[in-house]
């Protein structure tokens, strides 16, 4: 069962990866659909450097946000931390309701151009799910559990890290995956920043007046997050909306 | 073993403990017997520091705990929960070699108690090592819980209405098989429950507490004699206390010298309450005792053993 996913997973991935190197060759194509555009195939950057760059900022920002979530989502949820759980929470959902565009814009002065505002926008963005999903995680974990491992002489630093924390850990990686597939969606906004990634044929054919890059860039951009999705779908995370995984089992009453 | 020296405690307004003193002898199976909100489970609690007194002190073999670093005690205090509380991520035996684990125990030894435990619960060791806590039912768990508490042989036992969620007679089974592990084992056991009937099943000793005081305390026959406080009648029917004290008084202690020929024998350790029981299936007035020499019990015995 779980093979057969694999197997799929993996032939998806080369047809993936085939069509991002058949792209600039798939002149007939994209002139078919575009007969207006006078060149419709994106040839200024390699795709499949521009495939790197995209992994690269949305799987760091994805890993700067958990270095900063899941630390604040431990604080909230001890007896010390919990008066400034509205706090952090207030925080970090501010930081999500800037719009990445307008993060990237008005970090462009501080930063510069490339990759720097881009991550900040993408951590700013991503940090809120990994919060939540650290808090609910370790909500979840039940209080008989935790009771008796304080009874049976755990330090706090014990109970967190053998008892909570792989007790948190469906949901925790849930609220990942979720902060996954924001980020390699929302990494194409950093070519406006003139960061190299998926995003960039999308942001040259806006300037250029040329929807069949604009397309291009789309789809590999929306493939490339389904495919990591599923990807840790398949390595142990469940969905959001609790597409099974193994280790998943029914917690004791 | 245990020595309550005028514990206090203090939730804001709330009164929960207020100067309890007594003292749990070494070996004994004490009951901390009381309703809901009766500060039972507070006191349990103070002895492993769940719960610090606001006054008085607890002492643990003589010394106070307030001076003992509160991981170290409690992994020396063996602790049982009615939610049980098993770790749902590990097995079955590594549930039972949390504390040894803690204690830094090398794996071969760990194996090798794990193994002792599950017996002595009464659970086949190559059956239920590897099982996940959520495949058990619950007297199974319990008895994996009470394997855990024991891992690492602590002198003290706290049990906080450890099998109160269970039925009637997987609750049975446990508390069987509790009484002769602490037969087995001479383990002190501080055991909090609600329920009358299981103090007597298991008590050598009853602690009775209501609105957060000791009301009574002592051997079971003497805690339910003719004195006994208003909280513990309040938990049975009128009258009805009489019949639960013959389940305090051992049965050996009203016989008389002599067979009673052709009438059902009794089990040497039985209680008057099993004598007056085995006497109304049968229909008869008197039991004999089995053991040498012969001896008998009959119903104008019990009846004086059981008088004030």
């Amino acid at each position: 069962m779980r093979r057969a996913r694999a197997a799929r997973l993996a032939a998806e991935t080369l047809a993936f990866l085939a069509a991002l190197l058949a792209a600039p060759r798939a002149e007939a194509l994209w002139h078919a659909l575009f007969p207006e555009v006078a060149r419709p195939t994106f040839q200024q950057d390699s795709w499949l450097l521009l495939l790197g760059w995209h992994l690269v900022l949305s799987l760091g920002a994805v890993g700067l946000a958990a270095l900063i979530g899941i630390p604040a989502g431990i604080l909230a949820t001890r007896p010390a931390g919990r008066r400034m759980r509205p706090l952090l929470d207030a925080v970090f959902s501010l930081a999500q309701g800037i719009p990445p565009v307008a993060a990237v814009a008005l970090a462009l002065p501080l930063l510069g151009f490339g990759a720097a505002p881009t991550l900040l926008a993408l951590v700013l963005y991503a940090a809120l799910p990994v919060l939540r999903a650290t808090v609910s995680g370790l909500e979840s974990v039940p209080a008989s559990a935790t009771e008796a491992a304080r009874g049976l002489g755990f330090s706090p630093w014990q109970r967190l890290r053998d008892v909570e924390l792989p007790l948190a850990r469906p949901v925790l990686l849930a609220g990942m995956r979720v902060a996954l597939t924001l980020s390699v969606a929302t990494t194409a906004v950093g070519a406006v920043a003139g960061a190299r990634c998926l995003g960039t044929p999308i942001v040259t054919g806006l300037a250029n007046a040329n929807p069949s890059y604009v397309l291009q860039g789309a789809i590999f951009t929306a493939w490339l997050a389904l495919l990591l999705d599923r990807a840790l779908g398949l390595f142990g995370a469940p969905g959001p909306a609790g597409t099974g995984s193994p280790g998943s089992g029914a917690a004791q009453p | 073993m245990i020595r309550f020296d005028g514990v206090s405690h203090q939730y804001g307004a709330l009164e929960a403990l207020r100067g309890v003193s007594f003292e749990v002898p070494a070996g004994a199976l004490c009951v901390l017997l009381g309703e809901s909100g009766s500060g039972k489970s507070t006191l349990l609690r103070t002895v492993n520091r769940l719960i610090e007194p606001t006054a008085g002190r607890v002492l643990l073999g003589g010394r106070d705990v307030a001076g003992i670093d509160p991981q170290a005690l409690r992994r020396g205090i063996g602790y049982v929960i009615q939610s049980v509380g098993l770790f749902p991520h590990r097995s079955v035996a590594a549930n039972v070699a949390t504390v040894p684990r803690l204690l830094g125990w090398d794996r071969p030894r760990v194996e090798a108690r794990v193994d002792a435990l599950l017996e002595m619960v009464g659970l086949d060791p190559g059956a239920y090592r590897d099982r996940r806590p959520a495949t058990l039912s619950g007297g199974q768990a319990q008895r994996v819980g009470l394997a855990r508490a024991l891992a690492a042989d602590p002198p003290v036992l706290l049990m906080d209405e450890p099998f109160s969620a269970l039925d009637p007679g997987t609750r049975r089974g446990l508390q069987v098989a509790l009484r002769r592990i602490h037969a087995e084992t001479g383990k002190t056991i501080l055991l909090v429950t609600h329920d009358l009937e299981e103090a007597l099943v298991l008590a050598d000793r009853i602690a009775v507490m209501a609105e957060g005081r000791l009301v009574a305390e002592g051997p079971p026959a003497e805690v339910l004699g003719p004195g006994a406080p208003e909280a513990v009648r309040r938990m049975v029917r009128t009258g009805a206390l009489a019949l639960h004290r013959l389940a305090a008084l051992p049965a050996a202690g009203a016989a008389e010298d002599g067979p009673a020929l052709g009438s059902p024998g009794l089990p040497a350790g039985a209680t008057l309450e099993d004598a007056l029981l085995l006497m109304l299936a049968h229909g008869t007035g008197s039991v004999s005792l089995e053991g040498a020499p012969p001896r008998h019990l009959s119903m104008a015995a019990i009846l004086r053993a059981s008088a004030p």
